[in-house]
This record gives C-alpha cells, sequence and structure tokens, in this order.
C-alpha cells in the first residue's frame, strides 16, 4: 500500500488555523512545507489580525508564510467562503474546531465549493483510556468528544478524507509551553513537580513530523483516503524521561520530585503541562498506509529548543514557579 | 481444523472444543469477549515458505517454543531433527492434540542425543549429518553455536532465538531493532551470539522476543498470575503497577520462526518478535482473570525495597518499563500475531493451567510477607 501514486500537481489548500493552543504550530509548519513544495497556500487564522493574541509565535512569523508566497487572512470560520474571497480550493485542512458547530461551515462550504480533499485535525485525546497501550487507530473512542461529531461528519459528508489525531509537540514557533515548562524549572535550579510516579508514558513529537504526515496525504490523497492517522512521533517517552531529556539539553542537573495531586490539594491539569496518566498513541497507519516516517529526535531536537530557550532569553525571564 | 468455541465468561471452567496443535495455524479459540478487531489491509511482503524440504536441525526442541515449532516445520514436509540431552520426553501428546496427529509427528521426528556443551561431539554429530538449517532454540553463549557451524559449512542458514532483553535501557521506547544493545546485560552470550554469527559470514536470522506465553510456559509469567487468581488470593504488584510490558503467544513465535525459513527478506536480519499491543502490570493481572473467568483480581501495590525476600522473586517481571516494537516484522516478514491479549491468556489457560497442569508448584512465601506487612498497616 506504501508508495502509491503521488499526485505531483500543484494544489490550492486552505489552512483554517486556531489562533492559540498546542496545535497552531501546525499550520504553520505545514503551510511553511506545502510552500516549500511548489502548492498555493492560504492560511486563515481565526480572529482579527490586530488582535494580541497575534503577537505570539507562530502568529509573529507569519511573514515567513508570506515571503515564501503565501497568503494570510483572518476571519471567522464560519464565514469562510467569504473571508478567502470567494476562491475555492483544492484541498482545505480544518486545525481550528474541536466540534461539529466550529468545523461544519467550513466542512459544508468546502463540499459545496468544490474541494477534493478535506483534513482534519483531531486529537489522541479521544482514544479511551485503556490498560493496553498503545493506541491504534481504529480503537474505540469516547462516544461524546466533540471531535468525534466532527469526524463522523466528514466520512459522510466528504468522498475523500483524512483524520489526524495528534500529541503534544515541540518546535519553534509553537505557542504553547510544552519542553519551557521544564527548562524553567531546570535553568532556575528548582525541582521539577511530576505527578504520580513519572512512569507515565505520553508521546511528544517535533511538529515537522506533524506536518510531513499532512503533506503525504496531500500528495497520495488517495492512499489517505479515508483512514485516521495518529499524528505522533513513534515513540513514547516516560514523563520523567522528558524531564532528564530536557535536563540533558540544558546540560544541568535536575531534581524531580514526585508527588500525589489529590494529597497535595493540586490540580494536575493546571500544574503539569501533560496527562496524568498513559497517555501513548502509536502513527502505525501513516507508516503502513502512507509510507511515512518519523523524523522526531527527542534528544537532539531539545538541544536545539534549550539554545533557543537562551537566545531568546528565557532562561533570565522572571517566571512565577509554583 | 478450526472449531469455533464461545466461552462463557465468569465461569471457571470451559468446555473446549479443543483445536489440533499442528492445525494451529489459522485455530484459534474464539471467544465471546469483545475486542476491538482492527482491520489490516495485506501488505505486499510475499509469504514464502521454503518449497523444499529441508533438513533442519533444531536445538532444544522438547520444552516449549520447540514443540510447536517442530510441529509446524513436519508438517510442511521437512525433516526435522532435535539435538536435546533427552531430559524431557522427545514427544508429548498436547492438550488438544488428536492422537493421529500425535501419530503422525511422533513418526516422523528424528532425535539426536546429546549435550551441546560437548563441543567435540557437536562437531562431529552435526558434520555427519549436514544439517541444511539449524534452529537454535536454546542457545545461550556464543561458544556453543562455533563447532556448528563448523561442522556445517554448507548451512544455508542459522535461524537464533534471542531476546529483546540485550535492548540497552532506554527512556524512548518502544525498542526498535536499531536501537542500542546493552554489553552488560543478563542476556549478553545472546548478542555475544549475534556478533559471532554477523562475523562468520553464515545466512542468520536472529528473533528477539519479549516474554513469551502460552500452554506449556516453563517460565512463570502467567501462571503466577493463575496461581492466585485460582487461590482467590490478591494479587501483589511492585510500585505503581502502570509499569508497561509485553508478551507474545509461543505460537505466533513459532509462525514467525517458520516464515524467515528460505526467506531473503530475513536474510541476516534481527526481528522483534511479540504481541501487539502493550499492556500495563495491573492490566495484566485484569487480562488474566478475564481469561480464566476469574472475578476482578483485588490488587495490592507495594514497594519492593520494603522488603528482603533473599533469593526468591516476589513479581515475574522486570520492574521497568519493557517492550519493543513488531513494525519490521509485520512490514517485512507480512507476520502478525494472531492472539491478542486476552484470547492468547484464555488459550494458554484451557490448554494448561485450566485443565491442572502447571511447571511450578504455587509458592506464596513472599506475597505473605508483602500482605502481612501491609496488614499491619492498614
Amino acid at each position: 500500500m506504501t508508495g502509491t501514486i503521488v499526485d505531483k500537481e500543484k494544489k490550492k489548500v486552505l489552512i483554517v488555523n486556531t489562533n492559540s493552543g498546542g496545535h497552531a504550530v501546525i499550520g504553520f509548519y505545514f503551510a511553511k512545507e506545502l510552500l516549500g513544495a511548489g502548492h498555493e497556500v492560504t492560511i486563515l487564522t481565526v480572529g482579527e489580525e490586530s488582535s494580541d493574541k497575534m503577537k505570539k509565535p507562530p502568529f509573529n512569523r507569519f511573514s515567513e508564510i508570506v515571503s515564501a508566497g503565501g497568503r494570510t487572512v483572518w476571519g471567522d470560520p464560519a464565514e469562510v467562503g467569504k473571508v478567502v474571497g470567494g476562491v475555492a480550493f483544492d484541498v482545505v485542512l480544518d486545525n481550528n474546531g474541536k466540534d461539529l458547530d466550529a468545523v461544519r461551515p467550513v466542512i459544508d462550504w468546502a463540499k459545496s465549493s468544490g474541494a477534493k480533499q478535506f483534513l482534519f485535525i483531531s486529537s489522541a485525546g479521544i482514544y479511551k483510556p485503556t490498560d493496553e497501550l498503545p493506541h491504534v487507530e481504529g480503537d474505540v473512542v469516547k462516544a461524546d468528544a466533540g471531535h468525534v461529531g466532527v469526524e463522523k461528519y466528514i466520512a459522510e459528508v466528504f468522498g475523500v478524507w483524512a483524520v489526524f489525531r495528534p500529541q503534544y509537540m515541540i518546535g519553534s514557533g509553537n505557542n504553547k509551553d510544552c519542553e519551557e515548562w521544564f527548562f524553567d524549572r531546570i535553568v532556575r535550579d528548582r525541582p521539577v513537580p511530576i505527578p504520580g510516579s513519572g512512569m507515565q508514558l505520553t508521546n511528544i513529537s517535533h511538529v515537522r513530523d506533524l506536518s510531513s504526515m499532512l503533506t503525504l496525504a496531500v500528495e497520495k490523497p488517495d492512499a489517505a483516503c479515508c483512514n485516521i492517522f495518529n499524528c505522533v512521533s513513534d515513540r513514547a517517552v516516560t514523563l520523567d524521561g522528558m524531564a532528564k531529556l530536557c535536563a540533558q539539553a540544558a546540560g544541568r542537573p535536575v531534581n524531580i520530585v514526585h508527588y500525589d495531586p489529590k494529597a497535595v490539594g493540586i490540580d494536575a491539569k493546571k500544574a503539569f503541562p501533560f496527562r496524568n496518566m498513559h497517555f501513548y498513541a502509536e502513527p502505525r497507519a501513516a507508516k503502513d498506509i502512507l509510507g511515512w516516517r518519523c523524523a522526531t529526535n527527542l534528544p537532539e531536537d531539545l538541544k536545539e529548543r534549550f539554545d533557543e530557550y537562551v537566545k531568546i532569553g528565557r532562561d533570565k525571564k522572571q517566571c512565577s514557579l509554583r | 481444523m478450526a472449531k469455533l468455541v464461545v466461552l462463557q465468561q465468569k465461569q471457571p471452567s470451559f468446555s473446549i472444543l479443543p483445536a489440533s496443535f499442528s492445525d494451529f495455524n489459522g485455530a484459534r479459540l474464539q471467544t465471546q469477549i469483545q475486542l476491538k478487531r482492527k482491520v489490516w489491509k495485506p501488505k505486499g511482503a510475499l509469504h514464502v515458505s521454503a518449497s523444499a524440504t529441508k533438513k533442519i536441525l533444531i536445538m532444544g526442541g522438547t520444552r516449549f517454543i520447540g514443540i510447536f515449532l517442530s510441529r509446524l516445520l513436519v508438517k510442511e514436509g521437512h525433516q526435522v531433527t532435535l539435538f536435546t540431552r533427552g531430559k524431557a520426553p522427545i514427544t508429548q501428546q498436547l492438550p488438544g492434540e488428536s492422537d493421529k496427529d500425535f501419530a503422525d509427528f511422533s513418526s516422523k521426528i528424528l532425535h539426536l542425543k546429546g549435550d551441546r556443551k560437548d563441543f567435540e561431539f557437536v562437531k562431529s554429530s552435526l558434520s555427519a549429518e549436514g544439517f541444511e538449517v539449524v534452529y537454535d532454540i536454546n542457545g545461550r553463549e556464543a561458544d556453543e553455536v562455533e563447532p556448528i557451524l563448523d561442522a556445517l559449512p554448507k548451512l544455508e542458514q542459522y535461524i537464533y532465538c534471542s531476546s529483546a532483553g540485550v535492548y540497552l535501557k532506554s527512556d524512548l521506547l518502544p525498542h526498535f531493532e536499531i536501537d542500542a544493545v546493552d554489553p552488560k546485560s543478563r542476556h549478553k552470550g545472546k548478542l555475544e551470539t549475534e556478533s559471532l554469527l554477523v562475523s562468520k559470514g553464515v545466512n542468520w536470522t536472529s528473533l528477539r522476543p519479549v516474554y513469551i506465553y502460552g500452554p506449556l510456559n516453563y517460565n512463570p509469567v502467567e501462571e503466577w498470575f493463575f496461581h492466585r487468581l485460582k487461590a482467590g488470593r490478591p494479587i501483589p504488584i511492585p510500585n505503581s503497577g502502570l509499569q508497561i510490558t509485553q508478551l507474545g503467544h509461543v505460537k505466533d513465535l513459532a509462525r514467525a520462526f517458520v516464515l524467515v525459513l528460505g526467506n531473503e527478506k530475513a536474510s541476516k536480519q534481527v526481528f522483534n518478535i511479540s504481541g501487539d499491543k502493550y499492556i500495563t502490570f495491573d492490566g495484566l493481572a485484569k487480562a488474566c482473570a478475564k481469561a480464566g473467568g476469574f472475578p476482578e483480581p483485588e490488587i495490592i501495590h507495594y514497594n519492593p525495597k520494603e522488603f528482603d525476600f533473599g533469593k526468591k522473586k516476589a513479581f515475574p517481571f522486570r520492574d521497568q518499563h519493557f517492550f519493543a516494537s513488531i513494525d519490521k516484522a509485520k512490514s517485512v516478514l507480512g507476520w502478525k500475531p494472531e492472539f491478542d491479549l486476552v484470547e492468547g491468556l484464555a488459550d494458554s489457560y484451557n490448554l494448561d493451567f485450566g485443565r491442572g497442569t502447571f511447571r511450578k508448584e504455587a509458592d506464596f512465601s513472599t506475597d505473605d510477607m508483602i500482605l502481612g506487612k501491609s496488614l499491619v498497616l492498614a
């Protein structure tokens, strides 16, 4: 199934992108990769260009998209047709909505304006927790999750579609702190508090891997058609392991402190950037069906991330640490 | 002949229509337990089975893996010899194996009696026979392999049962075949054997299983849980119980061993062979209960550092995450495990422990130490 027809035709791609959160950076990398491959790209960011949210990465680097030949617009996805000025696209990616209310207008417009392929960034968070890992495409999902409703609707309405379920990602231009949470504490010689045993597995990918998977789906629409892809790296790391790798990247020691959130009266969801449980999906469908290869190398990638962290002066910045 | 079996949940014994072991390629106990089945699209990889009959030597073959492997090979028409000291019976009828199948197998399997540590004997006896393929199922040290290679200069393939235990412990999992290995591990003999095979220029294939389970397992893996479940005892699990491990059914492993025979794609390659999914320690306890029709077990977590168990093992698994990716075997060989965990454990239970057979007597002494302390603290 791998190595099927690669569509080298130039495509017109619309990315509807969220204006904040962990997934925001996906659209940024995807846009640049598509532009590099010779496709035409428009990125529609939710909200207004003048909003404060646009002062944060990756939005404050959108000039890179423009100088590569891409088009950047802002607006309400519910009025997507108007916002893009009545232009039609071959491929539409929704990297914004978490439920049908948010995504349906985009899906419906994409269909009626003749888009050939619809792509959706869902979430691996919809998998039902289980003792058996990893989460594999086809496993049971939480029926009431917003993303599930979207996935179902896309499958009903569109002929050629693909759904991507990511976990956590790192990469320059990220909107939400991931590794920075560890760096903040490590460079200030503060303990790194990790809930539970620290043995919990998670999956942290470099965003370029997510982008390459999306690009493959655009170039192999028939192979990708009607499939769900876990949009993640092919390795798990434990929470303790992540702390240690961050410390190694920083060239500093780390003092990990485990705690029981209930006993201490802390909401681990707010105190810690990862889920306090095993949360690990594998990208089996992408490898099998798209011939996708994982390039994430956490030890190396974190070194790059740390260099940037220092370069922008975050190691000296005042930060409030619990 | 495949037979469909319906298992009643929550009953301690099952009425089973036994599946013939010599035909277990496709036969599998079907269960009522709803498991989400993933539909795999067929891969491009060819199933290459050796079309010519081969003269095969199995080092070992009378205890666990070899019992299943030898049957598959004999059924495919190969001439199979088992090299063992003869401590275990050369043939034993397996639970569920028909008299006819057993008679057929027994009439064809050959035995070469000897001690593989007697290198001179190995060399002379093997060169006299001129085997074309060697399956080394019980080799632990590299020096055991040299005389075999010396005796068989025209050897077509050396197929080795290595171990995922050779991988260097890592914070990044699963283990892939390209990962770093640990020259100091308990399994370094396996590593040294793999290196020797590479250096000798022979056509070799190495399979690295994780934890193997299934009927006749002599390593108390599932048996350890079954003893406690049967006795209605709580299951003591060290630390969080979130540690992740991986079990692979012996029949799936045997099938993998057959798939690499005469397979160009397996030439000078290492493959991890185990189950499709990984499982937490707590999850494994629950899966064993489900497989045996026991009620959900009471799990007690404890800190192993608070106890001195002496030489006894309080828990059958290494206290760490330990699992390997089987992606390579799937994509290169077109192999995939047929048993998922609960089905596989049910197969083991129904054909072994559930019939009253096991290898090691129950020993709850470490459990009692743990439970005694918990009672005191409670």
